[in-house]
């Protein structure tokens, strides 16, 4: 008897592994016409992976004092074996994270899955975008670079515009009246530990919303025969579909490669696509560096704040903005799927893609 | 839903903003920045200089508390020296350029202070003063005061380690634009560099050439580390592409079998 069998069979009897295991891969089948978009959830768990690894190999030599921060991303990137290769692959990691993400939401948008029964997997998602940016929010701050600094001294700056509460929680946030080592403390806590918590409690709400609910069905072909209502749970069966693994695992890896080798393009030949110069500044209170422009994925945001007279508006306009999409679902509450059916949807889904394109090319001109 | 909105609506306000924040630059440019004229003239010159790059501020030459929102910053009190006469000029500039300060003295330029020879700023500006290159060494000003030919020989004698140091800085800076610490490169030619540029203010020709070989040897040495370096991020990069293919030939794999299994379901 082979060492696997043996082990296969003392775990199946104490936890009915093969059960688990039929049930969850080879005879969890999917939507027989699901498409490449539905590969982009497996990309992001990878990608998510490569944060965790990388960020506690970092761990290990980064000094989260105002003092030494910089000095040990520098010894890291120039004297720890590979650390190079590892602070590269998380700092372009996070950027490539974000771009996985807008794709893979955009697509639950294009196909409208996030309707009922799945508004929940919609919020849950919506929260991990949300959390994701305020990981790579907090983790910008860590390197303590001219970047860092002035980037979070904005960011921070930001509430102040709230009335009665602004300053107040300016100065939460920062741990006092300027960013310094109180804001550093509490941003590398929230970074390694705080939020990488609750983004795990979220992403394993996300999977089980996904696995509970099961996978919606591509809304195309002559054969899509729309939702039926629904009034009690149910599980979305897929009779006849094709199994997760290894039919459709197999489309999962191509893609995860993909990207992976994008991922790789990025860090060997072109690792300062999205790290500016003054990354590799250390901090200097005294001294602003010009043209300080927050990152690709916040350009959007930093141009409406400057586009409207105030502050407290384009935060306003924003905020209604982001609560909108997040609830989405409980708003559009019409059955159709059908991308070609609701016209006026599409054009919005197209709108809002230029309009955030669009701004943000103008943030970065501007 | 409604806290879930107002979290929403706080978290967008930290994530993103105008950048309507400046470092203080103290009194000096917050009085005489919007002064027209002579008084606030300076500061325009002094921005984009390579004083205000190193974080060099008017109390830096001038004295006085930038600190001070009154008149009182410019008080002899308070160190204020104000603008120095035309022969006062090199001690002024040689309180930091102590080196320069010495071997200008001692040359034909500084031996004719005070009778019509040229002191610092005739030759680098006051307030708009750019990093000191071979092109300040040209007819149309040194003509101003004799004639160009013993300067262009000086140039000339200049001008292949000017290069060298040139490049190398180029280098460098790419090098620091990924990461690599090239602080102590950057320390060793900023003071090889002085040591050059401090060598022409002596305007003499025949030292300069005798020690030209002294300064590229510096130089090729640390030209020999670079280059090591460079060898290492190429190999980095070979690296990389190995990586990458085998990741592409991973992924192309990978859609070879689903189009397998696809092929195979259709039978079904």
């Amino acid at each position: 008897m082979s060492l696997r069998k043996t082990l296969v069979d003392w775990l199946d009897i104490r936890l009915g592994i093969r059960d688990l295991l039929e049930q969850n891969l080879t005879n969890y089948l999917l939507p027989r016409k699901i498409n490449i978009w539905y590969t982009l959830g497996a990309v992001l768990l990878t990608l998510f992976g490569l944060q965790f690894v990388t960020g506690i190999l970092l761990l290990v030599y980064y000094v989260p004092d105002t003092e030494q921060a910089f000095a040990s991303v520098q010894a890291i990137m120039n004297e720890v074996p590979y650390g190079w290769l590892i602070r590269n692959l998380h700092a372009v990691g996070s950027n490539l994270i974000v771009v996985a993400l807008l794709l893979h939401m955009l697509s639950v948008l294009f196909m409208n899955a996030y309707k009922k029964p799945r508004e929940l997997t919609w919020l849950s998602g919506f929260l991990i975008f949300n959390l994701t940016l305020v990981l790579c929010l907090t983790g910008y701050l860590l390197p303590w670079s001219q970047l860092s600094f002035w980037a979070t001294t904005v960011a921070t700056e930001a509430p102040g515009a709230i009335p009665v509460i602004g300053d107040d929680i300016v100065r939460f946030l920062r741990g006092g009246a300027m960013v310094g080592d109180a804001t550093l403390g509490r941003f590398f806590a929230l970074h390694v530990m705080g939020l990488p918590l609750v983004f795990g409690l979220l992403v394993g709400v996300h999977l089980f919303c996904v696995r509970r609910a099961g996978i919606s069905r591509p809304p195309f072909g002559e054969d899509y025969q729309g939702e039926p209502p629904r009034y009690t749970f149910e599980h979305e069966h897929h009779p006849g579909g094709i199994p997760f693994f290894p039919n459709y695992a197999v489309k999962d890896g191509a893609v995860i490669c993909f990207f992976l080798a994008v991922l790789a393009v990025l860090v060997f030949f072109a690792p300062n696509l999205f790290i500016p110069p003054s990354a590799f500044e250390p901090a200097d209170p005294f001294v602003t560096p010009p043209r300080i422009k927050p990152e690709w994925y916040f350009l959007w945001a930093y141009q409406t704040l400057k586009v409207f007279p105030s502050e407290l508006i384009g935060l306003g306009i924003q905020g209604v903005l982001m609560t909108l999409l997040a609830l989405l679902p409980f708003l559009d509450r019409s059955p159709e799927r059908r991308p070609a059916k609701r016209p006026l949807f599409l054009v919005c889904f197209v709108l809002g893609i230029l309009a955030f394109v669009g701004i943000s090319v103008w943030g970065h001109l501007s | 839903m409604r806290r879930m909105g107002l979290a929403g609506l706080l978290i967008l306000g930290l994530l993103a903003a105008p950048l309507a924040v400046w470092a203080d630059e103290g009194s000096c440019i917050q009085c005489h920045a919007p002064q027209p004229g002579a008084l606030g003239e300076p500061v325009a010159l002094w921005r984009g200089s390579v004083h205000q790059g190193n974080g060099i501020s008017c109390h830096g030459c001038h004295g006085g508390d930038p600190t001070l929102m009154s008149m009182e910053a410019m008080s002899p009190e308070r160190g204020f020296l104000g603008a120095p006469e035309d022969s006062a000029v090199p001690s002024f500039c040689g309180r930091c350029h102590v080196g320069v300060e010495e071997d200008y003295r001692a040359s034909a330029h500084g031996l004719a202070l005070g009778e019509g020879g040229p002191q610092c700023v005739t030759c680098h500006g006051s307030h708009a003063v750019r990093v000191a290159g071979l092109d300040l060494i040209n007819p149309q000003d040194c003509s101003r005061c004799h004639d160009y030919g013993r300067a262009g020989e000086l140039r000339t004698a200049m001008e292949q380690t000017e290069t060298l140091i040139l490049a190398l800085d180029a280098e460098l800076k790419q090098l620091r634009r990924i990461g690599i610490a090239v602080e102590d490169w950057q320390g060793r030619l900023f003071a090889l560099r002085n040591d050059f540029h401090r060598l022409f203010h002596s305007v003499d020709v025949d030292k300069v050439r005798r020690q030209t070989d002294t300064f590229q040897a510096k130089l090729a040495g640390m030209q020999d580390e670079v280059a090591e370096l460079r060898a290492e991020l190429n190999q980095r990069k070979w690296i990389g592409a190995g990586v990458v293919i085998l990741l592409l030939a991973a992924s192309g794999l990978f859609a070879l079998l689903r189009q397998s299994y696809g092929r195979q379901e259709n039978t079904e």
